[in-house]
């Protein structure tokens, strides 16, 4: 049982909305994944494996997971006739086609709210389906830009930095199960449905820190470097974004640790306490504990605290986390709470004792099509989630859904396949 | 205009900073009566950040703090007061919906814990945010959301190859945590309206930044692939980076531009006026350009250099070539898309005349998101809270404050 058992979900999105179904299905909906007869280009979406010598892409894999999958001619009236069909008995369609495509096709939110007024449905574009920038040709990358977390991630000198997995769309398809679980309360209340318009520009604000508004506030130059680096006050050269962020990166032993040296009330106990563990490993003496982190803007501002002495601290950070490893680090972070950590790369994600000790991962599908993923992302006290299949193969629950949806016996079935309107 | 469909749900936010206020605001947003309680003497971290109105620190002039907590009620409440604690559990008895994100144990420690506040609220829906969750070896890590990025992934996918990683800008998990909060929260709401039955929700914002990224991992599982930072590059399509342009007012500009497929390279080459790129058949396809992308940068970087960033932008996409300004603040606030969709809200405000908010992400056509007040101040609502929402009466509420709970 799931939180959303009982509810049915028309899924027409592709690797820019595929994450809001599963979102749907972990939690217990039915949740259908309908792709053109081809498949869904989100089958070639990075990263790529191979199995069964077949192109394989693990984006399809986890985030078509747990959906039921139904091909249909999407180019064609048959098949076209056969997803409205399906979207009358639907309480959620979500789509990700781009501006118009879905209502060219007959599919959009008035051909579809005309048919099933209870519906809810949800579209998730780049910049939305109107506006002055609704037809730009657009992409991950060009997204982040538009939405405002690139600009202010630099790396000294070089252009701003994306994360190297793509987000954008992540982000806007999991708002996208936000908004249609706020519709669905209203639906509760009135038995309407509505249209959750969902643009991944918009949504990205969120992924700034409230950085977007500084100019409509009149913030003028938040020095946000001042945050990573104490001194980077005393430099009055302006920007700030000419401040590393390497000053957050550390070596150890087995890798790579993040720790600001961090300032200010709120977040100069920490520093603070990471003092107090090198002291309590002996390292440094009494000297490093001189300073209180908490204060330290005003040390700086009354010349107690100079470039000098932060050069010294740095020093004998980096030679302590030098020789540690991340596992030891962990343990002292818990401990003595610190604010300082190993980076994971992604195989330290798979062997970690804290995501194992959660039941994390999961095993979805057997044999040939087992797959180890993510599973369930968040944890409640009664049956919440249902992790229950691997993505589907092409047209692999047609007949299925035909049945369950539909009620269409076999020869309906077959006579809908000879005539290629679904597969 | 429909009734909100939040409307009459009572939650009282216990959570700070930013992965749980963002939830309690878009609960507040559909038409929820939410209660932000915050300590009136350890000022809650988000207060403290930028940007703040004029550029002024200040615990009440947080951007911030401002569009994490708008439309809710503020109370300031002294946990470590027993009458302070007392009060706490009267809104946690009040509410349909507690949040918190304190480290685990610490709600445990003032009584409010699942266990407790389900004996007086028997269908109460608990959600606990947290870094690493309620249970496992490492639950009490403690750490903002840089830490977040460090232990699910994200400060190591974001840098130069050649260059240690930056990570990326500010606390990931912070962003992406409350979406996901948002959606079980909500789907439990829906069960309880079904079957009267709540829950506690134990959502560790990490997980959801190792869950964005299922694929590498599912990657990882099979084949041992270690997902690695590229710059800008893609794994699949090339050029695909962002340029920079002509400096505008002493500041640098930059353009990020993504060609997907084989005409998009050839409107690009043309526009790049290099009818050498255009005709070289070894970049006619996708394999070809990826394989020379360190070439193709250099022709890109060198055109968009004599260039406003806005130019470019308008130029390639008048040929369809996916492109736009890396924006900043001032960008963001003249986009024509984002006022197009009244993304920026503007309300009335005591101090300010004016405070901005970061509106709804998802347009509801029928029952859209409303913001209905700025944040509080610092106890704004203390009196409102208990009186007019717990019943609280004068003599109880004089008492309750002389008590000095009320900070």
């Amino acid at each position: 049982m799931g939180l959303l058992n009982g509810y049915r979900v028309l899924d027409l999105t592709d690797e820019r909305g595929l994450l809001a179904g599963r979102m749907l299905a972990d939690l217990g909906a039915d949740v259908v994944q309908a792709e053109p007869l081809g498949g869904s280009r989100a089958r070639h979406a990075a990263p790529l494996g191979k199995r069964d010598g077949q192109p394989y892409s693990y984006l399809w894999a986890t985030f078509a997971a747990n959906k039921r999958g139904i091909a249909v001619d999407l180019a064609g009236e048959q098949g076209r006739h056969v997803l409205r069909q399906l979207a009358s008995r639907a309480d959620f369609f979500i789509e990700s086609l781009g501006p118009g495509v879905a209502a060219a096709a007959g599919l959009g939110w008035t051909e579809l709210g005309e048919i099933n007024p209870a519906l809810v449905y949800a579209t998730i574009t780049a910049f939305g389906h109107d506006g002055p920038k609704a037809g730009y040709a657009d992409s991950d990358l060009v997204v982040w830009a538009a939405g405002g977390p690139l600009e202010p991630n630099r790396d000294g000198d070089r252009p701003p930095l994306r994360i190297s997995v793509p987000q954008a769309f992540l982000n806007a398809a999991a708002d996208a199960a936000g908004g249609m679980l706020l519709a669905h309360h209203a639906r509760a209340r009135d038995g309407r449905g509505q249209l959750v318009d969902v643009a991944a520009q918009a949504c990205l604000s969120l992924n700034t820190l409230g950085r977007v508004l500084a100019d409509p506030v009149g913030d003028e130059h938040p020095e946000w470097a001042a945050l990573i680096s104490p001194t980077a006050r005393t430099d009055q050269s302006g920007s700030g974004t000419g401040t590393s962020s390497h000053l957050k990166k550390w070596r150890c032993k087995d890798g790579l640790v993040e720790f600001h040296l961090a300032i200010g009330q709120a977040a100069g106990p920490f520093t603070n306490n990471f003092f107090r563990w090198m002291h309590a490993e002996g390292v440094g003496g009494d000297s490093l504990l001189r300073w209180d982190w908490r204060i330290l803007p005003e040390l700086v501002d009354r010349g107690e605290f100079t470039e000098a002495d932060m050069q010294e601290v740095r020093a004998a950070t980096a030679a302590f986390l030098g020789a540690k490893t991340k596992s030891e680090i962990l343990q002292a972070a818990i401990s003595y709470k610190l604010l300082c950590i190993g980076v994971s790369d992604t195989a330290d994600l798979a062997h970690s004792p804290q995501l194992a000790g959660r039941d994390f991962y999961v095993t979805l599908g057997s044999g040939r099509r087992a797959q180890t993923m993510p599973g369930r992302w968040a944890t409640v006290s009664i049956p919440g989630f249902e992790l229950r299949r691997p993505a589907p193969e092409l047209g692999e629950h047609t007949d299925e859904v035909l049945t369950d949806w539909l009620g269409y016996d076999g020869p309906a079935r077959r006579s809908l396949r000879e005539r290629r309107a679904v597969a | 205009m429909s009734t909100p469909p939040l409307s009459g749900l009572k939650v009282a936010d216990f959570s700070w900073v930013v992965a749980g206020p963002v939830v309690g605001r878009a609960l507040a947003d559909f038409g929820a009566t939410v209660v932000r309680i915050e300590s009136g003497t350890r000022i809650e971290t988000a207060r403290l950040m930028q940007p703040f109105y004029q550029g002024r620190t200040g615990r009440e002039n947080s951007a911030l703090y401002g569009t994490c907590n708008a439309g809710k009620y503020g109370l300031a409440l002294n946990l470590k007061t027993e009458e302070g604690r007392a009060v706490a559990r009267d809104l946690a008895g009040w509410a349909d919906v507690v949040a918190e994100s304190y480290a685990p144990g610490q709600m445990a420690s003032w009584g409010l814990d699942y266990a407790s506040i389900r004996e007086v609220n028997p269908s109460v829906v608990m959600l606990s945010t947290s870094l690493m969750g309620q249970t496992g070896p490492s639950a009490r890590l403690a750490g903002y959301g840089n830490i977040g990025a460090s232990v699910s992934g994200y400060q190591d996918l974001v840098g130069w190859p050649d260059q240690l990683p930056i990570g990326p800008f500010g606390p990931y998990t912070d962003y992406v945590g409350p979406r996901f909060s948002l959606v079980v929260l909500l789907a439990a709401l829906d069960h309880r309206r079904r079957t009267g039955e709540g829950c506690h929700i134990d959502l560790a914002q990490s997980e959801i930044g190792v869950f964005l990224l299922s694929p590498q991992l599912a990657d990882y599982f099979d084949q041992g692939t270690v997902a690695q930072r590229r710059g800008n590059r893609d794994e699949q399509f090339a050029p695909h980076g962002v340029y920079q342009c002509l400096a505008e007012h002493g500041r640098d500009r930059f353009v990020a531009i993504a060609v997907c497929d084989d005409a998009q390279w050839q409107a690009l080459a043309g526009q790049l006026q290099r009818p050498d790129l255009a005709a070289d058949q070894g970049l006619a396809g996708a394999a070809g350009r990826l394989a020379r992308a360190e070439e193709l940068d250099v022709a890109v970087a060198a055109w968009t250099a004599t260039q406003r960033a806005q130019d470019v932008e308008a130029r390639l996409q008048a040929q369809g070539v996916p492109a736009h300004l890396a924006v900043t603040s001032a960008d963001w606030a003249r986009d024509p898309q984002l006022a197009h969709r009244g993304y920026l809200r503007r309300l009335p405000h005591e101090r300010f005349g004016a405070a901005f908010v970061e509106g709804p992400r998802y347009l509801l056509s029928e029952t859209p998101g409303q913001v209905t007040r700025p944040a509080p101040a610092l106890g704004q609502d203390n009196e409102q809270v208990l009186r007019g929402l717990l019943g609280y009466d004068q003599a109880r509420y004089d008492r309750v404050a002389a008590s000095g709970a009320l900070a």
